[in-house]
């Protein structure tokens, strides 16, 4: 197993980290986590204290308040239900149909390979807010509107997955590992299964909980296509905080914390399968 | 680009590759038999998620048995709910659910329902529009609406009339029913007033600046004489400028309804009177309703700021309680209206009768002075303007200041005015560009405007 | 600059197959062999051609005309008016500028922050698990709400920033009105947005970089920093240049957080004289604010034209830099 011990230890770490390596990354983990802590500040407050001068540094009382207008407001629990299973669907198919377009285009031949990676390379770069006229026609003419097939299927798939997975692939997958398979007579399934997603299996985690954030946090679209009867977390969030012409900012905070919490929520629990998992390499054997 | 193999040539690639594969290749089937467990549950997973899209999709188009659901789509705070109306509805009609879709922005909610009108689905059977679109929508999609005027139950006469003229068409059908109106007054701010030597009785502030807006910014130029320090005199030029042309009869386009802002009297005088305000040092030089604005009400630098009947609700809450009682509201120059919506029936609803009836028992008398009393709302019903529970209405953060009666007062005497389906955007682009950029970069006022003029020209253009 | 990377991953001469067991068996393989490619790219493209291609052909149509968003169904042929309209106006160039400035601004501190994040991450340390998930909450964070946040801090009179600015005795910057200051802070907020999910994504790459490379270069007398110029960076370019590539298209569609830095409902005009309008604020100002959908449509051509152009550019230089090379 020398590829796996060699993987393996690589991702050990080469060796132990430094104080300065300490310090610098306890000063980035501080300005990434400040904003939010003070998104959670601004949500145990009322508008105006957050506003005032010297801003406040600690939370304050009004977190319960404040969360009980956000969860009464909208339809909180069926978006965060909602988007579970939005962001859930589209992961699950991105992850799978990238990792297989992936893999094609990083190590088999075939004829029109680079016109069409070059092809999908290019649909990255068209502005999502044009599309959005002709796939609401599509969706009114399916009747899916204000349905989540109207989110979902749009995004079944991602250019951006598929660049990911190739280039991933393309330095982690040894193409010998791929022709010596094929010399003892695997056939592509088989190399697919036994060699190829054994080693993509860091790269789809990682592009999992990319697409899966992504998703979550998609906006424009849902917003056409979802009403607030049935709406994913980020679109109740737009019916959150009204005033007649104005908006509570503590009322907005506290929703966006509701919508950020159950991201970190996994992020920590999954920690280590997820984000720690990738140090694992393949498999521990 | 080079992968790693090739670029360490020799040694790496070469001679890795047959023992390596080898392995891992055994490994693989080892693998298999032993970890079939993340992919297989990768796969069980989605098979669950696209079952559980499913049965999430269908719930939501699953009406209850033979009951009616009338959906309002809306934004901000009508206050319906807040004042129990749709529960009050539901009561007095049981066959009938009504569902509200309520968006915070306005912003985000306008391109949703032209989206919505262009496709001709996904409408909710009752549709609000905000007075800064009504004349778009009369002007070009008219014909996607239903004509309120000759619905049952609508008292058209009750109405401001220059308000059901909004929403009205050339030929007579009129597609909106009017709900809040947003009459202006002067929102002052009583001590800095006073450290300022000025007057503080909304009576005598009121005649500082009595039927003359260039009496307001002199008024302006005596306070920043004597300013308490880092305040200034009003929030904004654009702000003051917005009220100057909001209180005249004539604004943006001419009689005919065409746009004719270059020629327009009240906008020379309204630009030179706030670029004449910026030049005087009155301006904190704030955007409304930016985030910087909401902090300069929490920290008191402005000491006044035109104020709709709307704008109260604001001012206390962003004030904060620590300012409670420091503001009074006094008469502007001249009546003006900034703001208000509309009640609408698209035809590609599937419940026209209901929803006429509900739009017009929500936009009725005894129904906007609820709203009025119960978020603030102003009515643009005459009848319910006249109801002792508008008149009599005061604000705890404003004191004894009698808010109902005031903002009525000048709700009466506001003249109708012609506004154009390109006023929004003349405004928008005139006072956050133009005289913003003139705050904020000092840009030459002549410079600024040609600037704005050029990009007004382009974008009201084919 | 896709084309660079594909020689080094594209297979040498057919190795000779072990003697098939029946006839049938090995045309079975060669059909295998040959169509399982297809195969797996086939969703992706059966996908892209239903919501992608027919969406971009419609926007391609709808840009050679005048189109009101409120009447689209009423479409007044223009020819190129709506492209040669873009050459002449000041904003779009504006734009467009604006677009370049706050990419670099944006783009090129994070990559740099990022990888040398992911080298320090890869260390061997204590609270990993911690480290890993502190850098990737901000892009957990919806640009609304990061904004929102963004904004306060940066806030001209009374932002926390300036507050501490002031305690430092350094002045106080106007962040949303000025030129430079409001670039700098819609940059801030994209690179705090996305540093850690590139650096994540370095990390990854990085993990499967052989360890015996870095053992043969320790003996070698390589000391660290030459260990990741020599090692690590070559080892992960094609991940490198994945963030390239995508964070260069992110930058050019920036959108969500110039819109709401300025304030939702009036972001899409980028400042009181457009000092941050980008050209994805462009594309919406025309197309959600004044409607017209023809103009926003060939902006969304224009940009994709822009991004193209670069792209083959980019390819020649390498091919013309490789010919010189002698291949």
């Amino acid at each position: 197993m020398a590829v796996n011990r060699a993987r393996r230890a690589g991702a050990r770490g080469l060796t132990g980290a430094g104080p300065f390596t300490y310090a610098v990354l306890v000063l980035v983990a501080v300005l990434s986590l400040f904003p939010l802590y003070w998104t959670l500040v601004g949500a145990s407050t009322s508008g105006s204290r957050i506003a005032q001068t010297p801003p406040p540094l600690l939370p304050g009382g009004s977190l319960w308040h404040n969360l009980d207008i956000a969860w009464n407001q909208v339809h909180m629990g069926r978006a965060l239900l909602n988007s579970v299973v939005v962001a859930g669907c589209v992961t699950a198919s991105t992850v799978l149909f990238a990792t297989l377009a992936g893999f094609a285009f990083a190590k088999l031949p075939f004829r029109g390979r680079n016109l069409l990676l070059s092809l999908v390379v290019a649909t990255m770069t068209v502005p999502a807010q044009l599309s959005v006229i002709p796939l609401y026609q599509i969706m009114a003419q399916l009747h899916w509107t204000d349905r989540l097939q109207s989110v979902i299927l749009p995004n079944l798939v991602a250019a951006f997955g598929v660049f990911f997975m190739r280039q991933f692939l393309s330095e982690a997958l040894p193409i010998d590992l791929v022709e010596a398979a094929r010399m003892d007579g695997a056939n592509s399934l088989r190399i697919l299964w036994s060699v190829v997603l054994p080693i993509a299996r860091p790269g789809m985690a990682v592009l999992g909980m990319l697409v899966f954030v992504q998703s979550w946090n998609d906006f424009f679209w849902p917003m056409i296509a979802l009403s607030q009867s049935n709406p994913t977390v980020q679109v109740a969030l737009a019916g959150l905080g009204g005033g007649s012409y104005d908006s509570d900012q503590a009322v907005i905070l506290t929703g966006s914390l509701l919508g950020t919490a159950p991201l970190l929520l996994v992020f920590a629990l999954l920690g280590r399968q997820v984000v720690g998992g990738i140090t694992a390499g393949a498999v521990k054997n | 680009m080079r992968s790693p193999g090739t670029t360490h040539g020799g040694g790496a690639a070469t001679t890795l590759p047959t023992r390596d594969a080898r392995k891992a290749r055994d490994a693989g089937h080892a693998r298999k038999a032993r970890r079939p467990l993340p992919i297989a549950a990768t796969a069980a997973l989605c098979a669950l998620l696209v079952a559980g899209c499913d049965s999430a999709g269908s719930t939501t188009t699953a009406a209850p048995g033979g009951k009616i659901t009338l959906t309002v789509g809306d934004y901000g705070t009508f206050g319906y709910k807040e004042a129990g109306l749709f529960d009050a509805y539901m009561r007095e009609h049981p066959d009938i659910t009504i569902v509200e879709h309520s968006v915070e922005q306005e912003a985000d909610y306008y391109p949703a329902l032209q989206t919505h009108l262009a496709s001709g689905s996904g409408l909710d059977d009752i549709q609000a529009v905000e007075v800064g679109r009504i004349a778009q929508v009369v002007k070009k999609q008219a014909a996607k609406f239903v004509d309120l005027g000759k619905a049952d139950g609508v008292d058209r006469s009750a109405f401001l009339p220059w308000k059901s003229q909004q929403a009205t068409t050339a030929d007579g059908h009129t597609i909106g029913l009017g709900t809040d109106i947003g009459p202006m007054a002067i929102c002052y701010r009583k001590d800095l007033f006073q450290q300022a030597g000025l007057p503080t009785d909304r009576e005598q502030v009121a005649k500082l600046w009595q039927g003359d807006w260039a009496k307001f910014v002199e008024t302006g130029k005596q306070y920043q004489a004597k300013a308490p320090a880092g305040t200034f005199f009003t929030d904004s030029a654009g702000g003051l400028f917005n009220a100057v042309v909001s209180s005249s009869t004539t604004q943006y386009d001419s009689s005919s309804g065409q746009l004719d802002y270059k020629n327009s009297p009240t906008v020379k005088t309204a630009w030179d009177l706030s670029t004449g305000a910026i030049q005087a040092g009155i301006s904190a030089g704030l955007k409304q309703f930016d985030t910087p604005w909401f902090q300069a009400l929490a920290n008191s630098r402005f000491a006044t700021v035109a104020c709709p009947s709307w704008m109260t609700a604001i001012v206390a809450d962003k004030s904060g309680s620590a300012n409670k009682g420091k503001w009074d509201i006094a008469a502007p120059p001249a009546a003006g209206n900034w703001g208000g919506s509309f009640l609408t029936v698209p035809k590609a609803g599937k419940h026209q009768k209901e929803a006429e009836a509900l739009a017009a028992w929500l936009t009725a008398p005894a129904q906007q002075a609820k709203v009025f009393t119960t978020v603030g709302n102003l009515p643009s019903n005459l009848k319910a303007l006249g109801q002792p529970e508008v008149q009599n209405a005061k604000l705890d953060f404003f004191g004894d200041t009698p808010t109902g009666r005031i903002y009525a007062a000048t709700a009466q005497s506001i003249q109708p005015t012609v506004i154009g389906e390109w006023d929004g955007l003349v405004k928008d682009t005139l006072t956050n560009g133009a005289l913003l950029s003139i705050e904020q970069h000092q840009s030459d006022p002549a410079k600024a405007w040609s600037n704005a003029v050029k990009e007004i020209d382009d974008k009201v253009s084919d | 600059m896709l084309d660079e990377a594909v020689p080094a991953t594209a297979p040498g001469p057919p190795r000779p197959a072990p003697p098939p067991p029946s006839p049938w068996r090995t045309r079975l393989y060669r059909w295998d062999l040959k169509a399982s490619p297809y195969l797996y790219v086939a969703p992706f493209f059966v996908c892209f051609l239903a919501f992608g291609l027919f969406p971009l052909i419609y926007t391609g149509w709808v840009s050679l005309h005048s189109v009101d968003l409120q009447t689209p169904d009423r479409m007044q042929w223009r020819g190129f008016d709506n492209y040669t309209r873009l050459f002449h106006d000041d904003l779009f160039r504006n734009a467009l500028r604006n677009t370049v400035t706050i990419g670099v601004l944006s783009t090129v501190p994070q990559l740099l922050m990022a990888l040398g994040l992911a080298h320090l991450l890869n260390y061997r340390l204590r609270g990993r698990g911690f480290f890993r998930i502190a850098m990737l909450a901000p892009y957990a964070t919806s640009i609304a709400a990061a904004t929102l946040v963004f904004t306060l801090l940066f806030g001209r009179d009374y932002g926390m920033i300036n507050w501490l600015l002031g305690h430092l005795g350094l002045g106080h910057v106007d962040w949303e009105g000025g030129t430079w200051s409001s670039r700098i802070a819609v940059s801030t907020i994209v690179t705090w947005r996305w540093t850690g999910y590139n650096a994540l994504i370095y990390l990854a790459a990085m993990q499967a970089v052989p360890h015996h490379l870095y053992e043969a270069a320790a003996l070698d007398g390589a000391n660290r920093w030459q260990q990741f110029r020599h090692v690590t960076v070559p080892s992960i370019r094609p991940t490198i240049l994945f963030t390239i590539v995508v964070s260069s298209i992110g930058a050019t569609q920036l959108f969500g957080e110039p819109l709401l830095f300025g304030g939702g409902a009036t972001g899409h005009s980028g400042g009181s004289a457009h000092q941050y309008q980008t050209l994805g604020l462009y594309l919406y100002d025309q197309g959600w604010y004044a409607f017209h959908l023809g103009r926003a449509a060939a902006v969304a051509w224009t940009m994709l034209l822009i991004l193209l152009a670069i792209g083959a550019l980019n390819l020649a230089l390498v091919r013309i830099r490789r010919a010189r090379n002698g291949g």
